[in-house]
């Protein structure tokens, strides 16, 4: 097993590791002359990647540029319509045993919750060397124990996976990605969407070490500064065409963000609400339930609160609580002046309190609805009359909506899972947008979407606030939150441990008590 | 260009329903006596029964559930209905429709149990069902009820323009539901929760509520396919519906209904309903073995499954 060095500072813009890469001999799979159909559409067309040995390759791109598809056809879950992939100097369709050389870690966590850790890492048996009839727990454990080691996971062989942290699954399944095989090229697709910036050093200390060992690493991240801070080359793909490959080191993010949109990006724009702020529209009092304790704050009209806080800190639990889909032990919320009745999601819709969750695929979509009827369900009191829904008004209703959010689909009828993140997202607010919200809730309303749509989106929220509703926003990016709202709370450990206005706090206030800290500690 | 608009689930149906009548086709060809009126009227008539227990099956399970119970409910308030009119010497008409509020009553019972308790409704189903069976002999002690009044009879009997009246009672219902299902804001409801039940809680759904309003609709339609089968009988067995669940179930599957929830229609699990009436008939006309009727039905609901499965890996590539 090769030693993980020490955790260290990574120095920014670190030049790729070794002489290999510098020449074409360090080249560990190369993808040529791709191109992928499916029925209707053109995913990629003639893409070429090569991904050399000790250096971290991005792949940046929009949604829908076809990032995806291209990570399918390099991990050989899909086969290209036209074009070859080359593995270690040999096409990889006449052997694909070939693949096997190539590691993937999805953004979702995909590990089976309810087995424990050393199960996890060696699953499947066979591949692992423990393919016998009975399964030898104490050599797996002792096994697990040393990758766990290696890869400086806190948890114990023995521990079921659902008691870990998000961060230590995260880094469980790229454990588990390099324990099985030797590896040549590992991809992280998304890794850190989940991660708090301490939990992401982490990460990065390991991806390091994996590039210092001369691994191949293929980084795909929607956050500019990670890219620039890990990548040593990057490959820029746009509408299913490749845009270039350039060293990272020639690049900036505004050119970066250019290359990827085909036009000039503003990202340094702050997004305030050009609004007074007017009554009180959401009281909430002592709320307590598991995960969280008293909390209690206000939210005026036209008001954009973010809740900023570390992953488990209670933001996501407490908000759920607020809009009735988990239970409260005590407390009670009050919305434009009604007491809401707690732990009922419809009568929180029906008083105007709407929720979106940050998992958008477990609470968001109706993935095998069509984009018409994801939308439409939020229309009824507009588009049915006695008991049956006009379809004519529905399809008007639902186009206004497609158009107006910019949601990007070949037609109306398409499955909404066929739709990429960024549309889904821009689909799922519309459609809670319909339902003229008093106040709504976001959770991480930017995850695994693209810089351009993140515009939109913090656009979409100053118009609403704009309009008097009142806007609470969950968050791990701080830049997020600084650019979008006008007060910032800050949860640590089920509490509220500080509110600032947004204007005038500084990012270390702001950041000492994310951590749980008053004014001058840390 | 065009079969995009259709929309999958009614490209689906389309194809049950070619099937369907190509199916029909066939077995006129082969047999002489397939297309004949007689010979019509009874697969119609079998249709009717099961159609309604199918047409609630398919609900349920368009929400991602599951009633075992539905043909031990049909035998029960059969047996009830019986009673009523028999033992008890109410109106005819009143004894079916107590009978069918009693269904409806088991329905509700059941979807109670299994909203109230997060149980999984195929479990507590397979339990009600041996609890609704007991109390049918309990009630019954294994002795068919007689002498069901004449009057009542032509429900299960009757003809109209040569069409039996429970086929057309079955008929009207499904397409009513199937509209329901498809045109309503309930049914989008139905087909949002089968599809992903947190998803539908956060848009504000009451997603227990219709839940149970489902289960209590199966109920009822599973308690009316009883009745009516009392009517047709002239008896109130107490067996009525032993082999109803498992064909409602296939049906629905043959129809395009996933049983995961959250694709398919009512309509085309009527039509799967209709591919597995035409093939036990046509097996009886040519006088196959009944002991092989299972077989060919079990191969039938595999093929149709493999055949979902490999149209989907066609339209949307794999995975």
């Amino acid at each position: 097993m090769a030693s993980v060095r020490a955790p260290a500072p990574t120095s920014p813009a670190e030049p790729p590791g070794g002489a290999a890469t510098d020449t074409t001999d360090g080249v560990l799979v190369e993808a040529r002359g791709i191109t992928q159909t499916y029925p209707g559409v053109t995913a990629l067309e003639d893409v070429a990647i090569s991904i050399r040995a000790g250096s971290v390759h991005v792949i940046a791109g929009e949604n829908g540029a076809g990032k995806s598809t291209l990570v399918k056809i390099l991990t050989g879950t899909e086969s290209p319509t036209r074009g070859e992939v080359i593995i270690g100097g040999r096409p990889a369709a006449e052997d694909p045993q070939l693949f096997h050389r190539i590691g993937y870690v999805p953004q979702e966590l995909s590990l089976f919750s309810h087995m424990t850790v050393a199960e996890n890492l060696f699953m499947p048996f066979e591949q692992s060397g423990y393919g016998g009839a009975l399964l030898n727990t104490r050599r797996m454990q002792r096994n697990a124990a040393e990758q766990l080691e290696r890869f400086k996971i806190n948890a114990r062989p023995e521990q079921q996976v659902q008691s870990l942290s998000v961060s230590d699954q995260q880094l469980l399944m790229i454990a588990r990605a390099l324990s099985h095989r030797e590896l040549d090229v590992l991809i992280l697709d998304e890794p850190t969407s989940s991660l708090t910036a301490s939990e992401v050093e982490r990460l990065f200390d390991l991806i390091n070490a994996l590039r210092d060992e001369g691994k191949g690493i293929v980084f795909i991240s929607h956050k500019s500064e990670e890219v620039f801070e890990m990548g040593d080359e990057t490959t820029v793909l746009r509408n299913g065409k490749l845009v270039g490959t350039y060293p990272m080191a020639d690049l900036d993010e505004r050119r970066l963000l250019s290359l990827m949109a085909g036009r000039e990006v503003d990202t340094d724009e702050r997004f305030k609400p050009e609004v007074d702020e007017g009554e009180v529209i959401l009281q909430v009092r002592g709320l307590t339930g598991p995960g969280f304790e008293n909390i209690s704050f206000e939210l005026r009209r036209g008001e954009v609160l973010g809740l900023a806080g570390l992953v488990g800190a209670g933001r996501t639990e407490s908000m759920q609580a607020v809009f009735g889909y988990l239970p409260v032990k005590s407390g009670d919320v009050v919305l434009d002046g009604e007491p809401l009745k707690l732990g009922d999601t419809s009568a929180s819709v029906r008083a105007g309190l709407l929720y979106l969750s940050e998992e958008r695929k477990l609470h968001g979509i109706l993935p095998l609805q069509s984009v018409l009827h994801n939308i439409g369900v939020t229309l009824f009191d507009e588009t049915a009359r006695r008991g049956l829904i006009s379809a004519s008004k529905e399809r008007a209703r639902v186009s206004e909506i497609v158009q107006r959010f910019d949601v990007k689909t070949s037609s109306l009828g398409n499955r909404i899972m066929f739709l990429s993140g960024g549309n889904q997202q821009k689909a799922i607010i519309g459609r809670a947008m319909a339902l003229q919200p008093k106040v709504l809730i976001l959770d991480e309303p930017t995850r695994g979407i693209d810089v351009r749509t993140k515009i939109e989106v913090y656009r979409i929220i100053t118009q609403l606030a704009e309009a008097g509703v009142g806007v609470i926003v969950i968050s791990s990016e701080m830049t997020e939150l600084r650019k979008c709202s006008t007060r910032i709370a800050c949860l640590y450990a089920g509490r509220i441990q500080a509110e600032f206005d947004n204007e005038t706090c500084s990012n270390e206030e702001l950041v000492t008590a994310i951590f749980g800290g008053r004014r001058d500690e840390q | 260009m065009k079969l995009k608009n259709i929309g999958f689930s009614t490209m689906q149906i389309g194809i049950v329903a070619i099937v369907l009548a190509a199916l029909i086709a066939v077995s006129s060809l082969v047999s002489e006596y397939f297309a004949s009126s007689y010979n019509m009227m009874i697969i119609a008539r079998s249709l009717a029964f099961i159609g309604l227990v199918t047409t609630g099956q398919a609900m349920l399970m368009l929400l991602g559930e599951l009633d075992i119970s539905l043909g031990t409910i049909g035998g029960l308030c059969g047996v009830i209905a019986g009673m009523l009119m028999v033992n008890l010497g109410l109106n005819p008409f009143v004894s079916m429709l107590l009978a069918v509020m009693f269904g409806a009553l088991f329905g509700l019972f059941n979807g109670l149990l299994v909203t109230g308790l997060g149980l999984h409704s195929l479990v507590l189903t397979i339990a009600m069902a041996g609890v609704y069976k007991g109390i049918n002999l309990v009630l019954t002690k294994g002795v068919a009820i007689t002498n069901i009044p004449e009057q009542v009879q032509f429900l299960g009997r009757g003809q109209v323009w040569g069409i039996p009246v429970p086929f057309i009672i079955m008929l009207v219902i499904a397409l009513l539901i199937t509209v329901i299902a498809h045109k309503s804001p309930f049914g989008r409801y139905i087909f949002a929760i089968g599809d992903n039940p947190p998803a539908a809680r956060m848009l504000g759904i009451k997603t227990n509520r219709i839940r149970i309003m489902v289960f209590t609709l199966a109920g009822t339609l599973a308690a009316l396919a009883g009745t009516l089968m009392v009517a047709r009988l002239g008896t109130a067995q107490p067996s009525i519906g032993d082999s109803w669940v498992l064909p409602s179930i296939a049906a629905a599957v043959i129809g395009g209904v996933a049983t995961t929830g959250g694709v398919g229609s009512p309509l085309g699990a009527i039509l799967g309903a209709g591919i597995i009436g035409v093939i036990e008939n046509i097996i009886v006309l040519y006088g196959v073995s009944p002991y092989w009727q299972g077989v060919i039905s079990g191969v039938v609901v595999v093929l149709a499954i493999s055949f979902d499965s490999i149209s989907r890996r066609f339209l949307f590539g794999r995975h």
